[in-house]
């Protein structure tokens, strides 16, 4: 009897072809990561990782959108705060105002934040470059330092800090108010946020979207109607931008406008930036990486102030300061991004130890 | 094929990987506690941000005084370790430095900075039970059924404001013959309030100054914002111009009061100015030069160098801690009010065998009348009441120095009122 063994992947049907997971071993990978999110992760941190957890997922979802238009359809946009408050804002209200169950109002959140970003996003059928930069720009202005500030953040004479106190959001039975808590509901979303991000961009619908990025009039050429995917594409980054503001109530017990800042829509681009356009990876990598470092300095300074005491008050700026020297080295040396720095390393090891190159 | 550039970033990726893990891996057990004998006490505080123009030195001041209480003698013989971290005004990265001070260094106790930190952390720190001592004196932190473990060691905004206005009021308004025509037609003052609309410490005081300004009388203007770090206030002051206001509310910081009375005076709009205790200071002086002449502000404590008991110590501190910063003002007199307040607190709950977060807020709302010097009227805190104190200094600019206009005690002048005006 003979055994036969492949010397290699090969895929037999067109469903194993397309399969997210085609082989065991990413599938045991995936499972494993999983696993470590699921149950591992939550058990064994500390509050203050799980906290610094919760923020990165929430710039994961943050720039999920970014990554949608800019890295996928090519439509720069930098005023995706107004959309994250738009989301936070709907939310709150809702729950705060009109005491409506948390999940209906983060749902309501996803859609009036997808709709607005319609609205932001019409221009773009007539504009493009660095024109469609100042519409969304001027989306965030007209969004937080207008309506939001001076109506919305004035609804039930609360102020302007909402204040939504542990214990005020609950999902059914299950109240959310400990880091651990809003870590399984944000663990939760990021997984299916990507999985349908990954499945958006192998559809009809991202082959379209990557189609107007890299030509829009060819995409047109191939009968591509592209006003109204360069409108789904906003939508869906409005959703992606709605779903990230209610999350960020549940973690912050408080919202007011301060919190959307035009400083956190460049600094979605940036996350972007580092971590990669056009990719998952890029998108995860770059929040990791953005939140992470900034931790890591603060730590460092916190650290070696005992021996510097000058560090606490003098030196603080060297924080943002090497902060700015990690973006220009990344787009000196791997303005691909880290996902492409993670994609040499994966198949550096596929290869090893014959790496033809 | 590796290139040069990713050997550097994966230089920094590892490096980030190292520091994040030892600044956050062995302590983060619970296992490593602080040394006995040293209270950790976390500071969270602008440096880099908008309000950093008065937050520098409130900063040094945080670190002035808790070295020189260090150097006599501590806390009962206990060092106070300081963990002082800048947030450059993000609300969300003063919620992560407050989560770590909580979590890894197990402070004992808070100093903190903003109205919109501390008032979105202040359901946290009660449930957390970690005492909050905020630069905000935002009169929402005072009203301890809804925030038990906020304090301060100075009047309220909303008392603050309150004072000031009666203080125009009484006189400037009806003693002022600049105003004797009006006044007797029977004419109403008329006030416009400029301030950052999204910053919450600048619309604190909004609401009751509103409805105080009705109380005696006023007829209120459109509001204009203007952010904390304008350069440029022309479209404000010409709306304000429309309403011919008699006299102008500042709610920001330094660097923007002092842009707002520049164009002011610069398109001729005839109001006197009131200003918040977190836009009057040694800085605004030397901003505004003869300008600054006839403006009224609060001032929570006494100026910098002012003779007044403590005062010593501060100079002798900033001289010997932080020598390089040469010009000191009433923010390192204000972060060492707040210090004295902690550091008088530490003590009482050390004394007691209650050094902890319940321990230290009892201590504080024991106090009646507690002197801290350094001009800070005597503080009271109850523990249904933590407005620390219903006397306010109010200042006017004249010969390029600050003189006492009034000192207004509005509990004894309003007495019904003041019970209801607690928490807003």
């Amino acid at each position: 009897m003979r055994m036969r063994l492949p010397s290699g992947v090969f895929y037999q049907t067109y469903k194993q072809d397309q399969a997210l997971w085609p082989t065991a071993f990413v599938k045991l990978r995936m499972w494993g990561l999983l696993v470590f999110l699921f149950v591992i992760f939550p058990q064994v941190a500390s509050p203050y990782w799980l906290s610094l957890a919760n923020l990165v997922g929430y710039t994961i979802l943050s720039a999920m959108g970014v990554q949608l238009l800019i890295g996928y359809t090519g439509q720069v946009t930098l005023g995706h705060a107004a959309f994250i408050a738009a989301g936070a804002y709907t939310c709150a209200v809702l729950v705060l105002q009109y005491h409506i169950p948390y999940p209906l109002a983060f749902l309501a959140a996803m859609i009036v934040a997808g709709l607005w970003s319609v609205l932001f996003g019409l221009p773009s059928a007539r504009v493009k470059g660095f024109y469609l930069i100042m519409t969304t720009m001027a989306a965030q202005f007209i969004t937080v330092d207008f309506i939001i500030t001076q109506y919305v953040s004035r609804i039930g004479e609360r102020g302007h800090s909402f204040s939504l106190p542990p214990g005020t959001l609950s999902i059914g039975p299950w109240v959310i108010q400990s880091d651990r808590d809003v870590y399984y509901l944000m663990i939760a979303l990021v997984t299916l946020s990507v999985l349908a991000m990954t499945n958006l961009a192998r559809t009809r619908i991202g082959r379209a979207w990557m189609a107007i990025r890299d030509h829009d009039i060819a995409a047109e050429a191939l009968g591509i109607n592209i006003v109204a995917y360069k409108l789904l594409a906003f939508f869906m980054a409005g959703v992606f931008g709605g779903m990230a503001g209610a999350l960020w109530i549940a973690s912050l017990f408080a919202v007011s406008p301060e919190h959307f800042t035009w400083s956190w829509s460049l600094w979605l681009v940036g996350v972007i930036l580092i971590g990669g356009l056009g990719s998952n990876y890029g998108t995860i990598f770059g929040s990791l990486f953005m939140t992470l470092v900034m931790e890591a300095l603060r730590n460092a300074v916190t650290m070696l102030a005992p021996l510097f005491p000058a560090l606490e008050t003098s030196f603080l700026f060297i924080k943002e300061a090497a902060f700015g020297l990690a973006i220009i080295l990344f787009l000196l040396y791997e303005p691909n991004g880290l996902a492409y720095r993670w994609w040499q390393i994966k198949n550096y090891i596929h290869l090893w130890p014959f790496s033809y190159e | 094929m590796i290139k040069h550039g990713g050997v550097i970033i994966t230089t920094i990726t590892i490096l980030t990987l190292l520091v994040l893990a030892l600044g956050c891996g062995p302590q983060a057990t619970p296992a490593a506690q602080a040394p006995v004998g040293e209270i950790p006490i976390g500071s969270i505080n602008d440096t880099t941000g908008p309000t950093s123009d008065v937050g520098k030195d409130y900063a040094a001041g945080i670190q002035d005084a808790i070295r020189w209480i260090n150097d006599h003698g501590g806390v009962n013989g206990k060092r106070i370790r300081l963990i002082l971290n800048d947030y450059g005004y993000r609300v969300p990265e003063a919620i992560t430095i407050y989560k770590r001070y909580r979590d890894i260094d197990k402070v004992v106790a808070v100093l903190g900075w903003g109205t919109g930190d501390t008032s979105a952390l202040a359901p946290t720190v009660a449930k957390d039970q970690i005492p909050y001592i905020s630069a905000s004196y935002s009169g929402e932190l005072t009203d301890p059924s809804k925030t038990p473990y906020n304090f301060f060691a100075a009047s309220d905004y909303s008392t603050n404001a309150r004072a000031a206005l009666l203080a125009w009021y009484e006189e400037i308004w009806l003693k002022d013959d600049r105003f004797k025509a009006e006044r007797e037609a029977g004419k109403k003052p008329r006030i416009v309030m400029f301030y950052s609309f999204p910053t919450p410490y600048s619309s604190a005081p909004i609401k009751a100054l509103k409805e105080f300004a009705q109380l005696l009388g006023f007829e209120i203007g459109p509001d204009q914002d203007i952010s904390l770090t304008a350069l440029d206030a022309k479209s404000q002051v010409l709306a304000a111009k429309e309403f011919n206001p008699h006299v102008i509310w500042h709610g920001n910081t330094t660097q923007s009061v002092a842009t707002a009375i520049r164009d002011a005076k610069a398109l001729g709009l005839q109001a006197d100015h009131l200003v918040n205790n977190w836009g009057f200071d040694e800085n605004f002086l030397r901003l505004l030069g003869p300008q600054a002449e006839g403006v009224i502000g609060i001032a929570v404590s006494a100026f910098y160098g002012e003779d007044v008991p403590g005062m010593d110590r501060v100079k002798e501190a900033a001289q010997k801690y932080n020598p390089a910063l040469k010009e000191r003002t009433i923010r390192t007199v204000q972060a060492w009010a707040n210090v004295m307040l902690l550091y008088e607190a530490l003590k009482k709950a050390d004394a007691a065998g209650q050094l902890n977060g319940p321990g230290i807020k009892a201590a504080i709302e024991s106090f009646r009348d507690l002197d801290i010097g350094l001009g800070v009227p005597p503080l009271t805190y109850t523990p249904d009441d933590h407005r620390p104190t219903s006397k306010v200094r109010i200042y006017i600019v004249r010969n390029g120095k600050f003189e006492l206009l009034k000192l207004v005690d509005l509990k004894e002048k309003f007495a019904d009122q003041w019970p209801k005006w607690k928490g807003y």
